[in-house]
């Protein structure tokens, strides 16, 4: 049995790496494809809405044909393993078989290093089948380690990540900030994908604007700000003193693109940013034309993650009127006025004029309008 | 309709199946008769070696010694060739059903499919094909356990009638505790775990999106807490299956073991037989256990196979309305309450108004693919909804809001067009959707891989290549949801500028909605919400 153990793991050793390095090969193509069909599902609006349903049915057919042939060459490497194993398995309980046999005929051709009687050759081969067991756990478990390492080694990278922007010290709580300013910042994303650098000295309190062609990286300098990007250069200071941008974010408001929506009721949400309450939203919700909305369906109308029942437009406001809601002396904010009419936005505007008369207002925008009020505009290109 | 479907496309893997079927059962008349026969000879040869060395000699060992080889390497390649062919059978089925499904889906009403946002209902009917795989891959257990049990049966036979029968029993009762008692309990865990799992995603996904504001605001506890409720059940009901899938093999080997006393007790005709019987009844009692398996995916399977049928069962669309010609050359008429705006031909019509009211919703009815705005719309005195989407997809290309690109390639998406679109078709569009140079830049070009949704692209030009696509697909309207959100001001106004040259050129009417000023000087008239 320890004989037939040595070919086995060679075996295990051989049909293991071939079926990685099968996997491995089709790994891409596998991916892509067989995401095809969960794709052109979700898709299946435009798909129809350009009469293309049977050419994509086509596509969805090949691919996935593609996929079960080439699946199937994965598998191949990976049943010779387990077919291997079961191989030495096999084999193991025919030898014990054969050799008990043997040995309580007495016909051994060499003399036995033990005398076997019929109860101890029935044990020998009732065990023989369990001396493989472990090791054919072992090989289904291998498989599950792999992808439990690959999964660790993913979650690893993006807590180690987390971890570099982590603020080092926390900065004093300030009631305003005179002087933001930015130099050489640049942000590398994956693929080596560069954004900046950027330089900006903001003065506050006051209202500065951040355009540029689209996909310059306006979106990628605020979160910049905040240390909410994967790697990056240059530095941040506030107020003459050289800062980590991590602990700029217990200073600033945020109002982004999709604004955070949880379970609760709209107030919750409103004063998501500030845990004292006692802020008066009427006014807020007022200038920026949400009041309509609070006449209609009250502050205790409840609010889901998805926010169903909500435009666009209407959530972007929810994140403002919480961002400044927050009383904090910084707000950054992403497109403040997209997804609005102009008379809408015209309100927005001049809501954040006010807001930045005592308060350091840095928003991204494509709105010439609000840009126009704005003390300084920085183009990125 | 599902089965049928899932007939179908068995049928033409008849082969593969029949080859993985006779495969399991040789497989598992190897795996009895390899251990019947190493019982049988290691009996006989202990009596015969205790009765001396003449009756060892006598003893016929040639035949037993090449039998249990045979069999050890019978197992083995049957085995293997089981898996290999069972797996092509099922993949390559699945690999017809996926289209016809995709065919029902795209048959149907589309208010009917996406009852449910487009993504989730896409992601459950992937792992339910998965799934609907999974239970086709297993088929050709039960001929291999059957073929099992039937050798155990004859091995036992011979070792007298009473020990077949403690065998038959045994088996019957390891059948009924696994079919009877395991899906009905599983099958609430089953659906609480996959409930949960759902609620999860969809909320981290939804979380992760808003990641800068959770920091800033330090909300991590209130994220924590609003997720915990579901990650409690999660793990609740993923350890009542596995307490369950555990009690059940656990079960099943009790009483195999409690079957192959019963055997051995009741054998007669001699020890080498009741060994012979003993061990193949074990061997017998390990292919049944397989079938647990079956057992214990069948809630989710179950689960899986209601849901396709409800999905492929859908009624089909209306048919097609067969004035085509006439419609294509009459004019647009949009009316709410005290408002109508009639476009003609090659026209150029914005829709304005506040955000909320409903643009999108007038679009999507526009199109066909839902019916629920409130405004009338008709074209040449015929209600859109009375034609519906089959005859109004043949006037109207829409850009939607979200561009809605297909994972795939740059070409991949401009292709869905319409059929025979050529390279310089859509290196021509580019130039017009302010895109070329973009796609020039790509590593691939054309065939650059862009991800879901077109991850490669940034928002703006996103856009663009939807736009690019509407202007391949030569229809009579092109119909554009926010052309230039998330563009800057430049080249909004080149695009403007392309958009103006391209219509002229072409004759073609267009539908805008658009919040930004920079387009609107395209439109000849405004309807407002």
């Amino acid at each position: 049995m320890v004989v037939t153990l040595v070919p086995f793991g060679v075996g295990m050793a051989f049909a293991g790496l071939a079926g990685k390095a099968e996997a491995e090969r089709q790994l891409e193509a596998l991916s892509r494809l067989s995401g095809l069909f969960v794709d052109r599902v979700a898709t299946l609006p435009i798909v129809l809405s350009f009469g293309a349903e049977d050419r994509v049915a086509r596509q969805i057919g090949e691919a996935a044909r593609e996929v079960a042939s080439r699946t199937m060459q994965v598998l191949r490497m990976a049943f010779l393993s387990s077919a291997v194993l079961e191989f030495f398995a096999a084999l193991s309980v025919a030898l014990v078989a054969v050799y008990c046999g043997f040995s309580l005929l007495g016909l051994l051709p060499f003399p036995a290093p033990e005398d076997l009687t019929l109860g101890r050759a029935f044990f020998a081969l009732a065990l023989a089948p369990e001396f493989y067991l472990g090791m054919r756990r072992m090989a289904a478990a291998y498989h599950d380690k792999q992808q439990g390492e690959a999964a660790e080694a993913s979650i690893a990278a993006a807590l180690q990540q987390a971890e570099a922007h982590r603020a080092a010290e926390p900065v004093p709580a300030v009631a305003c900030v005179s002087r933001l300013s930015v130099a050489g910042l640049e942000v590398t994303y994956a693929d080596d994908n560069r954004i900046g650098p950027f330089s900006a000295d903001w003065q506050g309190p006051g209202l500065h604007a951040l355009t540029g062609l689209t996909g310059a990286g306006k979106s990628s300098l605020l979160h910049a700000l905040i240390g909410m990007t994967p790697a990056m250069t240059g530095t941040v200071t506030l107020d003459g003193a050289a800062i980590a941008p991590a602990s700029l974010a217990a200073l600033a408001g945020w109002a982004g693109q999709r604004p955070l929506l949880l379970p609760g009721t709209l107030r919750e949400n409103l004063l998501l940013g500030s845990p004292d309450g006692g802020v008066d939203l009427l006014p807020l919700l007022e200038a920026c034309g949400l009041s309509s909305l609070i006449g209609e369906r009250g502050f205790d109308l409840a609010i889901d993650p998805r926010g169903s029942g909500l435009s666009g437009g209407e959530r972007r406001r929810i994140g403002l009127v919480r961002a400044i809601a927050s009383g904090r002396p910084l707000l950054l904010l992403d497109e403040p006025t997209a997804d609005l009419d102009s008379e809408t936005a015209r309100r927005v505007s001049d809501l954040i004029e006010t807001v930045s008369r005592d308060r350091l207002v840095i928003a991204a925008t494509h709105d010439a309008g609000l840009a126009g009020c704005a003390a300084s505009v920085v183009v990125l290109s | 309709m599902i089965a049928r479907m899932l007939q179908d496309a068995s049928k033409r893997q008849r082969r593969a199946t029949g080859v993985a079927i006779v495969l399991a059962v040789l497989a598992a008349i190897a795996g009895v008769g390899l251990l019947a026969v190493s019982g049988w000879f290691l009996t006989g040869a202990a009596i015969a070696g205790a009765a001396g060395a003449v009756a060892a000699r006598g003893f016929n060992y040639l035949l037993p010694s090449a039998g249990i080889r045979a069999f050890a390497i019978i197992r083995t390649l049957g085995r293997y060739g089981e898996r290999l062919f069972s797996h092509r059978a099922a993949f390559f089925a699945l690999a017809d059903v996926r289209p016809a499904l995709f065919g029902r889906l795209a048959g149907a009403e589309p208010g009917a499919v996406f009852a449910r946002p487009s993504g989730e209902v896409a992601a459950q009917l992937g792992s339910d094909v998965d799934a609907l795989e999974d239970a086709v891959v297993r088929w050709v257990t039960l001929p291999g356990a059957l073929a099992g049990a039937a050798t155990g049966l004859v091995a036992c036979l011979l070792a007298g009638p009473w020990s077949a029968a403690a065998l038959l029993a045994g088996l019957a009762s390891m059948r009924i505790a696994s079919r009877g008692v395991v899906p009905g309990l599983l099958a609430a865990q089953v659906r609480r775990r996959a409930d949960a799992m759902t609620r999860l995603k969809s909320a981290y996904a939804e979380y992760a999106a808003c990641s800068a504001e959770i920091a800033v605001y330090g909300l991590v506890p209130q994220i924590v807490e609003v997720m915990e409720m579901d990650v409690e059940e999660l793990e609740a009901s993923r350890l009542a299956i596995v307490r369950l899938e555990t009690m059940a093999q656990g079960g099943q080997r009790v009483l195999a073991a409690v079957t192959v006393a019963g055997v051995l007790a009741l054998a007669s005709g001699g020890a080498p037989l009741a060994a012979a019987a003993a061990l193949a009844g074990a061997a017998a009692a390990e292919a049944w256990t397989g079938l647990v398996r079956t057992d214990l995916n069948r809630p989710r399977v179950d689960d899986a196979l209601s849901r396709l049928e409800n999905m492929a069962s859908l009624p089909p669309r209306a048919p097609h309305h067969d004035e085509l010609e006439r419609l294509a050359r009459a004019p647009l008429r949009f009316a709410s309450e005290g408002c109508e705006c009639v476009v003609e031909p090659g026209g150029r019509l914005l829709i304005g108004g506040p955000s909320g009211k409903g643009k999108t919703r007038l679009l999507g009815t526009l199109m066909g693919l839902r019916a629920d705005a409130p405004q009338q719309v008709d074209i040449g005195g015929t209600e859109v909804r009375e034609l519906g989407l089959e005859t109004l997809r043949k006037l109207f290309a829409q850009a939607p809001q979200d561009a809605s690109l297909i994972a795939g390639t740059v070409a991949d998406n401009l292709r869905l067009a319409r059929q025979g679109v050529t390279e310089a078709d859509m290196w021509a569009v580019l130039e017009t959707a302010c895109l070329a140079e973009t796609v020039r830049a790509l590593p691939d070009g054309l065939d650059q891989w862009l991800g879901g949704d077109g991850a490669r692209l940034s928002g703006g030009q996103r856009k663009r290549l939807s736009l690019a696509r509407v202007l391949l697909a030569q229809r009579p309207w092109i119909v554009l949801d926010e052309p230039s959100e998330g563009l800057d001001s430049a080249t909004e106004r080149l695009l403007a500028r392309n958009l103006a040259g391209w219509l002229d050129r072409t004759g073609t009417g267009m539908i805008l909605v658009s919040h930004r000023e920079g387009l609107h000087h395209l439109a000849g008239m405004t309807f407002a919400l």
